[in-house]
């Protein structure tokens, strides 16, 4: 009886109706998960993200890589090229050694992060970027030069926000605080803010 | 040679017409951008943004588009038809608002000329509404069945199917509104309602609200919208009636369509939500300043809104439930209340700031 | 001016209705059917007599003739086209059509109430004298009309129903 007075009641003020008018409504109000992307906001990926890889300098501005080939040794699929030189310091030993050529070539690497791991000085490392689209083969090898650039993500980023996307097209550097951020995920309550 | 009093009439009467009609012919676009913005918001999205400010001229472009893109008239088609079901779509509908009253008559100042905010105030208006926009249901059944294409043709048949079902109980609560108001004319209809929201006729109670529930939901299945736009199920019929229609033509049957929705917001502002009275009365003395026709376009927006909130909610009925809808519950609700309001009228008829005073109570 | 129209409405319902019976197609035909109906209204408005064009749209147009174009668009139309308009019942028609003619004419020119002024003048304009009149002096024929209309309905709702079925 109880139940058929109910079910009445619901139908007749189309309460099933309203609360699902509710429901969008609270969808309207909630932000929208588009991001305008390759133009107006970019993702910054967490720190955990393996992309494009980095050739990496110490302080003094000196390659890190001493071209020992364990990068190549742990790919793979074979997509790193190492060829050794020793350069004009004349030091003798590991000291003098670096990279005549350093090249991977994206279309064949699966982002598995062992180079990285393998590299006994840090000199390559994965960072974010993604934007890895090309028009030719020829985008898809990386050499030395355009490797040892610096990623306008810093290495100890967070990241999980969007920002504005000319921050990181015109590679400008900024302090993390002065980004405009956009928390992904809004924090809720049992899930803790850090990943 | 008419006198120049005449031909003021004439002047005056001739501009409201192209005002309104200019109005009508401009509201799809403001409206398709709003209600994509709006989809968008439901669905999370952002609708659409690239095209000026927040996609503001989104619309203009696609009318670009529309205006170029090739005009095509199917081999088989009888081209006489399929060429003029758009107009028929379009005529009625742009034809209710003759009638509408927008405000109440204003005087212009310096020359004192008194002009009045609806093209004509006829005596049998609610009916010359009926009667118009039950014949825009031709623009569909001749579109349909002139494209020679299955899809096409029935929509046209459901569309008809759904008019004919749906123009009962819209009338009987067209029916309810005249015993609630006392006119068949509009103007007097709105004036009827006048101070307050308390004399609105959809606080009439206890029928007012049960007529305006059954007037909104026959309203929406007339102008073919979800949750009862039948006739073009994309899911069943690909785009049901206009699906061989493109370019302006389509353009206008999508208008159309637009300016129904829009008449369908008005006559329930008007027949239910006292037209352009302030709801406040004069409760709160600041907003008698308001004119009276933002009132007007406030309400109607918010049912404009409402409806294409709507659209994003609900989902589609199926057809037999449409037509069970349609004549085993809206029709015997109706009869019934058309009953229950003469009932009322006849022996108490009351609007409840009648029972407030009555109990001492007077709020303005 | 008034002339004019009436002139106007009047030739324009004539061709429609030359082009209801005269069109192959008989989509054509319900449209020149609404549009010689909708002539009708209009001088029904000419006569001072709005309620009477509305309804006339209303019911007609707005109603009656959607559920012949439901009827009508099912049809086979090229069967409909190919086969010949006069068959063996033509010749009823061919008596009865003079007939029904000589009829109306001699209605026309005979009787006294199609005298146009008079008519007018005391046709109700005012839609709540046509109500009063309605349900006063004429309720009689209206009650009559209405349970006609009843039992045609209910006769309609039982044919549609299969036999053997309660």
């Amino acid at each position: 009886m109880v139940d058929i007075i109910k079910t009445v009641i619901t139908r007749v003020l189309f309460l099933d109706f309203i609360k699902g008018l509710l429901v969008t409504l609270k969808y309207t109000l909630s932000r929208s998960i588009t991001l305008k992307y390759p133009d107006h906001e970019t993702w910054i990926p967490y720190e955990r993200f393996r992309g494009e890889h980095k050739l990496h300098r110490n302080e003094d501005g000196r390659e890190l890589c001493v071209a020992c080939e364990l990068c190549v040794a742990a790919c793979p699929t074979d997509c790193i090229t190492v060829v050794p030189m020793e350069d004009e310091t004349g030091r003798r030993g590991i000291n003098d050694r670096v990279a005549k050529v350093w090249e991977v070539n994206l279309v064949r690497c699966l982002y598995c992060g062992y180079c990285e791991d393998a590299c006994p000085t840090t000199a390559v490392r994965l960072s974010r970027g993604f934007e890895l689209a090309c028009t030719d083969l020829d985008g898809t090898i990386r050499e030395r030069e355009a490797l040892l650039t610096e990623s306008p993500i810093p290495e100890h980023y967070e990241g999980g926000v969007v920002v504005k996307a000319k921050y990181i097209r015109k590679l400008i550097q900024i302090k993390p605080e002065l980004w405009k951020q956009k928390d992904w995920w809004p924090a809720k309550p049992g899930r803790s803010k850090k990943r | 040679m008419p006198s120049i009093d005449t031909l003021i009439v004439v002047g005056v009467m001739l501009l409201k017409v192209l005002i309104i009609g200019g109005a009508l012919f401009c509201a799809p676009l403001p409206l398709t951008w709003i209600e994509r913005k709006l989809a968008g918001r439901i669905q999370q999205r952002l609708g659409p943004h690239r095209v000026g400010p927040f996609g503001l001229l989104q619309p203009l472009a696609d009318m670009i588009k529309m205006f170029v893109k090739e005009d095509i008239v199917p081999a088989k088609a009888d081209s006489f038809l399929f060429k003029l079901a758009p107009i028929l779509a379009m005529a009625p509908i742009f034809a209710i608002f003759v009638v509408v009253p927008f405000g109440p008559d204003i005087t212009i100042p310096f020359i004192d000329y008194k002009v009045s905010l609806y093209i004509t105030d006829m005596n049998v208006g609610i009916i010359f509404v009926l009667a118009i926009s039950g014949l825009a249901v031709y623009g569909l059944i001749f579109g349909g069945w002139a494209s020679n294409s299955k899809y096409a043709m029935l929509g046209g048949m459901r569309s008809t199917a759904q008019m004919i079902s749906y123009e009962v109980a819209m009338s009987f609560a067209a029916v309810g509104v005249v015993m609630m108001s006392g006119s068949l004319s509009l103007v007097d209809i709105v004036t009827s309602q006048s101070g307050g929201f308390l004399n609105w006729n959809i606080l009439y109670l206890p029928v007012g609200p049960l007529w305006f529930v059954i007037f909104l939901i026959a309203g929406l299945a007339e102008m073919n919208r979800i949750p009862f736009d039948m006739p073009e199920d994309e899911g069943s019929l690909a785009a049901g009636y206009h699906v061989e229609y493109s370019a302006m033509r389509f353009a206008f049957l999508s208008l159309a369509e637009y300016v129904a929705m829009v008449s369908i917001a008005v006559l329930l502002v008007v027949f239910f939500l006292g037209g352009w009275d302030n709801p406040l009365g004069s409760l709160i003395p600041i907003l008698d300043y308001v004119p009276p026709v933002f009132w007007f376009m406030g309400k109607v927006g918010a049912f404009i809104y409402f409806f294409m909130w709507l659209r994003f909610t609900i989902p589609r009925y199926r057809y037999d439930q449409l037509m069970t809808i349609g004549w085993k519950i809206m029709i015997p609700l109706s009869l019934a209340n058309i009953l229950a309001t003469g009932m009322i009228k006849i022996y108490a008829d009351y609007r409840i700031t009648d029972v407030l005073e009555m109990v001492g109570l007077k709020l303005w | 001016m008034e002339q004019l129209f009436f002139i106007g409405f009047a030739f324009m319902a004539v061709v429609a209705a030359v082009g209801v019976i005269s069109l192959r197609n008989p989509v054509h035909g319900a449209l020149s059917l609404i549009v010689c109906l909708l002539q009708v209204a209009a001088i029904f408005v000419l006569l001072r007599s709005p309620f009477l064009a509305v309804v006339q749209v209303f019911i007609y147009v707005g109603a009656v003739m959607v559920l012949f174009l439901f009827a009508v668009m099912v049809v086979d139309l090229r069967r409909v086209e190919l086969e010949s308009p006069f068959n063996a019942r033509g010749i009823f028609a061919y008596i009865l059509a003079p007939i029904a003619v000589i009829e109306i004419f001699a209605v026309i020119f005979v009787s006294k109430s199609f005298d146009a002024f008079t008519t007018v003048a005391t046709l109700p304009t005012k839609i709540e004298t046509l109500a009063r009149v309605l349900f006063t002096e004429y309720l009689f024929p209206f009650e009559i009309v209405s349970v006609l209309l009843l039992v045609a309905m209910v006769a309609a709702i039982v044919m549609t129903l299969k036999k053997g079925r309660s």
